[in-house]
């Protein structure tokens, strides 16, 4: 495996008593989208502010790109804020130019990037508005791009889709694909997992500053355990037994077109369990099925399962 | 170096499209026109102004008129003498002067050592009409033709129906309507606003005041005494002064006659004068005369403590707006993470210091192409004055202490742009630095009288004030000790403020909410210090 384009070890800031980051440690190999999920206030930020060496972590040591530091490597790295804002007064290709050049480009080059970003993703009628007539979102997509003309290996994008349409979000994953389709890394916070679901290979989970999950979006499905729905008037018991069911617990019926006696039964099951299994066992037992539901567990489900009581926690204080 | 180019080119650029730019350059250039364009033009703008004059006595009516004539007289020769100078055929005084017994040649001499003698010479060699005749010959080719000034006063006839003879009070509730200008009286078929009425009464001469009989004019029971003057125009004094002079003057020649005095020999007397040289011991020996332009060397100093205080609360402007702007807009973030901190604070600082440069530059060059544009006396006075400037010390003193005030000064402002979120904040930040900034400005005039002197002294070590305390003093030779002690102390000083702010700035530039207190400030540079 190469070497990885960001490594975070043991990585610690407190603010006084408060402890924002809490020996956080991952590892982002080349070309991935990673995301970085958690609640308000879980440490992303922060996080994401010390890879880019505006913060210094008290503790722990970061690697970026084979640096200690991301500014000895600034012109090698794109950075969206979770605040987004630019110069009011000036162009939007100037602006877009002009972060680029500040990443390293030259005065041309930078100005046919912009040109060619602006063409590529719908804004080439703004390129000499100023940025102060554009709509907030319109602003957005320029800063996105002001954050990637430079051609940069590694992405970072801070809460990269609040703010934008449905349309405009679907531009966004899209300019996420062609950035990770031409080896570059995407590392990206939000809150919408719909988007990390479409889009991330990897994914970071944070909340109150630690870690609680990281690993495939598979890999955190498989964190809550697959459910089988059941409802039948037959006793269950040769299915309660099968290897493979982690647990049953009955919920009551609330259907009044179900026959007397019908009872609803939800099956956890391991993740390796097939459900066709279930279904056969249950004809072969002679159970006989009124509903037979199957469902996978969502990255949302996920979430709420690792974060939900702390969210709540943290929205309430 | 690169991104620090970049950023201060940036922000050079954006500041010189702002209209506040455009104002601050173009404003000297506009202040010039007016001073000698506009206000020339206003001069001679200024209403005539229409007088009805009643003496009932009958003794002062034509000595006031004669003084208005000689009023007149003056402001034509006065604008002739100004005319000759500016269209010469050289500007060289001395070959003008070809024929030294000529007319011209007296009158100008007298003109330039004792007006009331030219005047005389004017008016009993036949004023204008001789002058013009007479300096014909001096004249550039293509010089305008001389307009006459417009009189300032002129006399109006009596309302028809009004008795002059009448009581002064009658005449003068007759009068009421054209003073307050519900009327208007005749002039030759145009109609004008009465400026004022000068009452002269019969019995006038019983009010004349003599220092041995020093009464009060105007007593409740008694009502006004002596010349009325009834105008409702408070502001332009100027008729009621020609008036009061001009008969004052009739009264005394009266009691020089009375007193058996002869009135030719006082005024010979009054006009007697022995010159003063003024001499400076510090130049070449034979050379020691005391000129306009060495006046002017000494006092230059002034202007440039002002140029370096307008200069410095232009540029804090913008250093403020612009931190505050990024700060407020969040795009510090963005720049964070492609610059450093003090990357970016001396970027600004470049960028904002070259947008202070070139407006001084363009205040400089404006005022050269208005002195080649403008060839006048004053002008031609200014080229000669700027020689003497531009060959003094006082340039590359000007350069060292604007550069340092600006970093001075800058290195703070920035550092409080840094900590606030709006202007507002920074402007209760600014307020102990402003009411510093204030000092040099209140104290500029008296250390220029007393450059070196125990308040110039002081001020100029106190690294604050050294920029425009040592500006100031910087033609008068200051002792060697001051000029490099302070030179020193403010260079430590600027630098330690540079490497503070830069600490401060680092801190401040990401802070979010209310700026911080002392001890927090305190607080916040320990911590990057460590």
């Amino acid at each position: 495996m190469s070497t990885p384009v960001l490594e975070l070890t043991d990585v610690t800031k407190r603010y006084g008593d408060f402890t924002a980051v809490n020996k956080i440690n991952i590892s982002i190999p080349q070309g991935s989208v990673y995301g970085f999920l958690g609640p308000n206030g879980a440490g992303k930020t922060t996080t994401i502010r010390m890879i880019l060496d505006i913060l210094r972590p008290d503790e722990g040591q970061i690697q970026v790109l084979g640096a200690r530091s991301a500014m000895k490597v600034r012109d090698r790295i794109g950075y969206l804020p979770e605040e987004k804002g630019l110069y009011k007064k000036m162009k939007v290709w100037a602006i877009i130019a002009y972060f680029a050049t500040l990443k390293g480009m030259n005065r041309r080059q930078a100005k046919d990037k912009a040109y060619t970003l602006l063409e590529k993703y719908g804004l080439h009628d703004f390129a000499n508005a100023s940025v102060e007539s554009l709509s907030k979102g319109m602003g957005q997509k320029v800063q996105v791009l002001s954050s990637i003309a430079h051609d940069p290996e590694l992405v970072i994008l801070d809460e990269p889709f609040s703010g934008l349409d449905p349309v405009n979000q679907e531009v966004l994953e899209q300019l996420i694909r062609d950035l990770s389709a031409n080896g570059q890394t995407v590392i990206f916070s939000t809150h919408v997992m719909q988007h990390a679901e479409r889009l991330c290979e990897r994914l970071l989970l944070i909340t109150q500053g630690s870690k609680v999950f990281d690993g495939t979006v598979d890999e955190a499905r498989a964190i809550i355990p697959r459910r089988i729905v059941l409802e039948t008037r037959d006793n269950i018991s040769p299915i309660r037994s099968l290897n493979g069911v982690l647990s049953v617990q009955e919920h009551p019926v609330d259907d009044d077109t179900r026959l007397p006696g019908t009872r609803q039964w939800e099956l956890y099951v391991k993740e390796q369990t097939d459900p066709q299994l279930i279904l056969q066992h249950c004809f072969e037992s002679g159970v006989s099925l009124s509903r037979f539901d199957f469902t996978q567990a969502s990255l949302h489900d996920v979430f709420v399962h690792l974060v939900g009581q702390e969210a709540r926690e943290h929205n309430f204080r | 170096m690169r991104v620090t180019l970049l950023i201060a080119w940036r922000e050079y650029m954006e500041n010189v499209k702002t209209k506040g730019f455009w104002i601050g350059v173009l404003l000297v250039p506009i202040v010039f026109f007016l001073i000698f364009h506009v206000s020339s033009r206003l001069a001679t703008a200024t209403p005539t102004r229409y007088y009805l004059l009643i003496d009932q006595s009958g003794d002062y009516a034509a000595a006031v008129e004669t003084a208005i004539r000689r009023e007149h007289q003056r402001r034509v020769m006065q604008d002739f003498m100004r005319y000759l100078q500016e269209n010469r055929t050289d500007v060289n005084a001395a070959s003008f002067r070809v024929d030294p017994s000529s007319q011209l040649n007296q009158l100008l001499d007298n003109y330039d050592n004792d007006e009331v003698a030219a005047l005389d010479q004017w008016l009993s060699s036949g004023g204008l009409n001789v002058a013009l005749t007479m300096a014909q010959p001096y004249l550039r080719d293509g010089a305008p033709d001389f307009t006459e000034p417009r009189p300032q006063f002129v006399a109006a006839p009596l309302p028809p129906g009004v008795d002059p003879t009448a009581d002064a009070q009658a005449i003068v509730e007759q009068l009421r309507p054209y003073l307050n200008g519900e009327r208007r009286i005749d002039m030759a078929g145009d109609s004008a606003s009465l400026f004022a009425l000068i009452l002269i009464p019969q019995d006038v001469d019983q009010d004349i005041v003599r220092p041995a009989t020093i009464q009060g004019l105007m007593t409740p029971e008694e009502g006004p005494r002596g010349v009325q003057y009834w105008a409702g125009n408070l502001t332009d004094t100027r008729l009621s002064g020609a008036i009061q002079n001009s008969i004052n003057s009739a009264i005394r020649q009266q009691e020089y006659a009375r007193q058996g005095i002869d009135i030719a020999a006082v005024r010979n007397v009054q006009r007697t004068r022995l010159p003063l040289s003024r001499l400076d011991p510090g130049k070449e020996v034979g050379d020691e005369a005391v000129s306009l332009a060495d006046t002017f060397r000494q006092w230059a100093p002034m202007g440039f403590v002002y140029l370096i205080f307008i200069s410095l609360m232009q540029s804090v402007q913008y250093l403020l707006s612009n931190t505050i702007e990024e700060k407020s807009n969040r795009i510090i973030e963005v720049l964070l993470a492609s610059v450093t901190p003090g990357e970016l604070m001396m970027g600004k600082l470049l960028g904002i210091g070259i947008t202070g440069i070139t407006t001084i530059l363009a205040w400089i060059g404006s005022f050269f192409v208005f002195i080649r544009l403008y060839q006048t006396v004053e002008t031609a006075m200014i080229v000669q004055v700027l020689d003497v400037l531009l060959s003094s010390d006082l340039i590359p003193y000007f350069v060292f202490y604007y550069l340092c005030c600006y970093a001075l000064y800058a290195g703070i402002f920035l550092a409080i742009g840094s900590l606030c979120n709006t202007l507002k904040e920074a402007q209760s930040l600014m307020m102990p630095l402003m009411a510093v900034l204030v000092v040099p400005i209140l104290t500029m005039s008296f250390i220029a009288q007393d450059p070196n002197g125990t308040l110039a002294r002081v001020m100029s070590w106190i690294p604050l004030f050294t920029p425009f305390t040592m500006m100031n003093r910087a033609a008068a030779q200051p002792p060697m000790v001051d000029v490099i002690g302070t030179t020193l102390v403010l260079v430590l000083t600027t630098a330690a403020v540079l490497w503070l702010s830069g600490r401060v700035f680092r801190q401040g530039i990401l802070r979010s909410g209310q700026p911080p207190r002392i001890i927090e400030l305190w607080r916040m540079l320990r911590r990057s210090a460590s």
